[in-house]
């Protein structure tokens, strides 16, 4: 925050250098406390992991593929804090590079899906008419089914892999944001703004992203952190099969899937990893919830001109 | 009111032949062409004497156009006959229709262990939103959305079964094995429900209606058993059947864990062993079932709620 001026300084008592510090503690504070405390908890604890996973490799003391056999299954130490795999490879080391994985297929998924998702459901609404119905349909017959259904379902056609296993999850994971954009533009649909930048000749593309993106950007950003954590773990579970990720490449659901073998000697080895997905996916959700308490207006139900049935948000978040 | 229905059977119709269509195509789309893969299915030389291929096309028909073979296949597959696996070469519904009890005992155990824990859970917090209970549930569920269930799963294994021998550790011969993989999958819909009940108790609280009860005298519990809960159902049941649907083919990974026969396992084991006539027969049952149970959703929810009966009668 820039620092009070001469002339400020003539107005307001002088807070002096500890009274800028303090003043601008007491702001964090209180942006802080208007934020919902899921949100400040979440933000914290995603933001950490985070830093973790791009500092991994100045983090780790160990090459995560570094074999080392006679230490192998060895239990929780100081030397290795989470011990080590069947091959005596360090996993906490594995366990970082492996989140990298983890994360950035889900958020490469979810970061598709919300562009696709919004767009399309922004003018499914704008256009009405065929466009909406196309769209809608294929959003109501993609939500019948749950994603690792259509996800193994494309695997068996093209193979595993990771880029197979990004297509298949972005294929079902655009609808739930089609339509909230669709419910959300209905609702903004009926505000004077849009009718005056309409009489004012503004063109469609303006209204959408000048007026209509930035009104429903709230409700939008809460689900796609919700969506994120589910998407976590629908990653973590294609790789736990086998149909993620390949080797030599591991992520969290693949390192849980070999941990199981031994979980009888080395417990450690297959909790941290689910672990790490919980928390991770436990960081997103409580964002994903706080935004969506704070975009919420209390008292306000959903009723959207032209939909026969009210959308229920659950209904979006909630898909298995 | 049945305009909305047909519309709706109408796309969930299509969707069903679109889905036969795409796994009647999955040899075609996948791998060299079919009958080289099931002669490669039974033989393991990969060498194969193209007259003898050719000849298996001959005598499977599958030298005439897509569209009679497309037409032969569905035909047989309405009538339940989806051919012989590749891997034990007996019929695709023997191992169906086995499999698919299964499931569906299994995620009806599991969607009702977690309704019984969810709907009272949630209209607790309901009743005074923002306070410390509410807080604590809202926390609660946020957690276990977040587990995943193939960690859980081996988890509770390690302590349940391995450690305390309360429990069998996998398999499928009786209602105990039944107590580990139901828990595991009640977490999420579990946490999904309380939120929507929650979520649909305090509009309903809110509701004049309920207000009118309560200054006639009616008492807090007997004006939610009359007025509450009936009108709290609608979105509860919507989630409800879209979990079933879900967990029925979607409960792969704990099916795969504890090695429940049910129709995710099935459905996995075909993927990973290539076995075209299984996936083709899981993925049309499944696609099947989620339509009926759709449908049937559709229904219920208007029989429940008849606000969607005046709406779409005046639209």
């Amino acid at each position: 925050m820039p620092r009070p001026d001469a002339a400020g300084m003539q107005l307001a008592p002088a807070p002096g250098p500890r009274g800028a510090v303090h003043e601008s503690i007491d702001r964090s504070l209180r942006i802080l406390r208007t934020r919902h405390w899921s949100f400040n908890i979440g933000c914290a604890l995603f933001l950490l992991i985070l830093a973790v996973l791009v500092l991994a490799p100045w983090i780790t003391p160990y090459d995560p593929n570094a074999q080392e056999l006679v230490k192998r299954l060895s239990p929780v130490s100081s030397e290795h804090w989470l011990g080590t795999d069947q091959l005596g490879r360090d996993t906490f080391s594995r366990l970082l590079f492996g989140g990298r994985f983890s994360v950035t297929v889900a958020a490469v998924i979810i970061a598709i899906s919300v562009v696709v998702g919004t767009i399309l459901g922004v003018i499914s609404a704008r256009a009405g008419g065929i466009v909406d119905e196309v769209t809608m349909r294929t959003v109501d017959l993609l939500i019948a089914f749950p994603d690792v259904l259509v996800a193994l379902f494309l695997i068996a056609i093209v193979g595993p892999g990771h880029v197979a296993l990004i297509s298949a999850l972005t294929l079902v994971a655009w609808t739930p944001f089609a339509r909230m954009a669709r419910s959300l533009t209905l609702e903004i649909n009926s505000r004077d703004f849009i009718t005056a930048a309409e009489v004012l000749g503004c063109t469609r593309s303006f209204i959408i992203f000048r007026h209509v993106i930035p009104n429903a950007y709230r409700p939008i950003a809460a689900i796609t952190f919700l969506r994120f954590g589910h998407k976590l773990i629908t990653v973590g579970a294609l790789s736990f099969l086998g149909l993620g990720v390949q080797p030599p490449n591991s992520d969290w659901g693949a390192m849980l899937a070999d941990a199981l073998r031994f979980v009888e000697r080395a417990p450690m080895l297959a909790f941290a990893p689910g672990f790490a997905i919980f928390i991770t996916a436990l960081s997103v959700t409580l964002i994903g919830q706080g935004l969506e308490i704070e975009a919420k207006p209390r008292g306000a139900g959903g009723d959207s001109p032209g939909d026969a049935r009210p959308p229920d948000p659950a209904r979006d978040v909630a898909k298995p | 009111m049945w305009t909305f229905f047909l519309r709706r059977l109408i796309v969930l119709l299509a969707a069903l032949v679109f889905v036969s269509l795409l796994a009647f195509l999955i040899p075609y789309m996948s791998g060299p062409e079919p009958a080289k893969m099931i002669i490669h299915s039974r033989v393991a030389n990969l060498a194969v004497d193209p007259d003898t291929v050719e000849r298996m096309r001959v005598h499977l028909g599958l030298d005439r156009p897509l569209a009679v073979q497309y037409l032969d296949w569905l035909g047989n597959a309405v009538r339940g006959d989806f051919g012989y696996t590749f891997t034990d070469r007996l019929p695709v519904s023997d191992h169906i229709r086995p499999a698919i009890v299964v499931s569906v005992t299994l995620a009806l155990t599991a969607l009702a262990l977690a309704l019984a824990v969810a709907l009272p859970l949630g209209a607790l917090a309901a009743l005074k939103p923002g306070r410390p209970l509410d807080n604590f549930v809202t926390f609660l569920t946020q957690s276990l959305v977040a587990v995943p269930e193939y960690w859980i799963a081996p988890m509770l294994t390690l302590v349940f079964a391995v450690n305390l021998h309360w429990l069998p550790s996998a398999g499928w011969r009786g209602p105990e094995y039944a107590v580990l993989p139901a828990f595991a999958l009640a977490l999420r819909p579990m946490a999904y429900f309380t939120r929507v009940t929650r979520a649909a108790m305090i509009d309903v609280l809110e509701a004049p209606y309920i207000t009118a009860a309560l200054s006639r005298g009616l008492g807090m519990v007997r004006t939610i058993q009359r007025h509450g809960v009936r009108n709290a159902l609608p979105p509860v049941i919507t989630l409800f059947a879209m979990w079933l649907s879900g967990l029925i083919g979607g409960a792969v990974v704990v099916e795969v864990i504890f090695s429940i026969p049910g129709m995710g396992r099935l459905l996995y084991e075909a993927v990973v062993n290539k076995d075209i006539p299984m996936l083709q027969g899981a993925i049309v049952v499944l696609v099947a079932f989620a339509v009926l149970v759709s449908t049937l959703t559709d229904i219920i929810y208007v029989l429940l709620n008849p606000a969607v009966r005046i709406t779409d009668a005046q639209a």
